[in-house]
């Protein structure tokens, strides 16, 4: 039996969309299969930043609407084997579909996947408890800054009264220039004030604007820090032990420029 | 030692830790923050209870939260008439 991960925030542009198209791809790579789902209903996004727009034809809807058979509905990437993306209806909207939908949908993926990840969208309404209706896990997106961390501390506390465990924590959009000048919390910070187990760090990284213009996941090409931190990410997920990355810059020279760069 | 030094030097203290330090307190305000309805229902809970050792007049009972340091502290004062003797001893 698979198991059923919600990837949520709270706030919105956080990079769940980002976190889940690259945890799938990466899950994937590693030999895994797996089922994505957007559960976004009305701004779905999945499907563009995997770069598979173009091959949609049937939704989560058509699937409970009983227009298609579930395994008709997904769309199997071509560029990696075992992974699929259920897409959401564009033209619905979050009231549409019931939790307990959802939850048969992601039920019967289970059984033919090693993992299911669900994009949930931004929020604690509806669209959250659809998403996270199914999910046995959860992993929560947050940047280092204020309101994503205010946000991610409500999602935390709704994910634990649903009773789902583990909650991992990823840190999205680090930047270890900002945290040497003293503008920006760095891990230690955001864990002492969410007190969840941390799964991840992922850098502030250019490439990720360019790998979603071009909807190839940044993962296939695994150059760049934010591919690397992904695939640590989905290692800790199927299990490996691998220690959480510092991306802090230390050292004298690093010590002086930060002095001169601080922010007053 | 770090932070000592920079203050005699009069420098302001760094963003980030006063980002942390003010989440800190608005999250614990967060997690506290009962819900008025939830608030109502309580204070209705707990009337019938103490209805049955206490006579007290439904409008004298107020209940509160205050905040001390870090920790929230639930005030309730049930200004009572009467302590009901015979219920003792069940
Ligand atoms: N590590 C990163 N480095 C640079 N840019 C990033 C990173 N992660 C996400 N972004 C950018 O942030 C934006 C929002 O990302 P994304 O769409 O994944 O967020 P989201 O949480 O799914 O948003 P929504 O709440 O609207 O669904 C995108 O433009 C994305 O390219
Ligand atoms: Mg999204």
């Amino acid at each position: 039996m698979g198991r059923v991960i919600v990837v949520t925030s709270g706030k919105g542009g956080v990079g769940k969309t980002t976190s889940t198209a690259n945890l799938g791809t990466a899950l994937a790579l590693l030999d895994k299969t797996v089922a994505v789902v957007d559960a976004d209903v009305g701004l779905r996004n999945l499907d563009i930043v995997m770069g598979l727009e173009s091959r949609i034809v049937y939704t989560s809807m058509d699937v409970i609407e009983k227009q298609c058979e579930l395994s008709k509905a997904l769309v199997r990437d071509r560029r990696v084997d075992g992974l699929m993306l259920l897409a959401a209806s564009q033209k619905n909207n979050k009231d549409d579909i019931q939790p307990e939908q959802m939850k048969a949908i992601c039920d019967k993926l289970r059984t033919t996947h090693d993992f299911v990840l669900i994009d949930s969208p931004a929020g604690i309404e509806r669209g959250f408890s659809n998403a996270s209706a199914g999910a046995d896990e959860a992993i929560v997106v947050t940047t280092p800054d204020v309101s994503a961390i205010r946000d991610a501390d409500r999602i935390i506390g709704l994910l634990q009264n649903a009773r789902i465990e583990p909650i991992n924590l990823v840190i999205n959009r680090f930047s270890p220039q900002l945290v040497g000048n003293g503008s920006m919390m760095d891990q230690d910070d955001v864990l002492d004030i969410l007190n969840i187990e941390l799964i991840g760090v992922v850098p502030e990284d250019s490439g990720v604007i360019n790998s979603t213009n071009r909807g190839i996941p940044l993962v296939y090409e695994d150059g760049s820090p934010g591919a690397q931190a992904y695939m640590r990410i989905a290692r800790r997920l199927t299990g490996q032990r691998i220690p959480i990355h510092n991306f802090e810059q230390k050292g004298l020279l690093n010590n002086i420029v930060n002095w001169f760069t601080r922010k007053r | 030692m770090n932070i000592s030094i920079r203050q005699l030097f009069g420098r302001k203290p760094k963003s980030s830790s006063i980002a942390k330090q003010r989440l800190k307190l608005v999250i614990t305000q967060d997690r506290f923050d009962v819900d008025d309805r939830v608030m109502t229902r309580l204070h209705h809970e707990l009337a019938e209870v103490l209805a049955k050792y206490f006579e007290f007049s439904a409008n004298s009972v107020k209940m509160d939260l205050k905040q001390e340091g870090n920790s929230y502290i639930l005030v309730a004062d049930f200004p009572y008439t009467k302590f009901h003797e015979t219920n003792m001893r069940q």
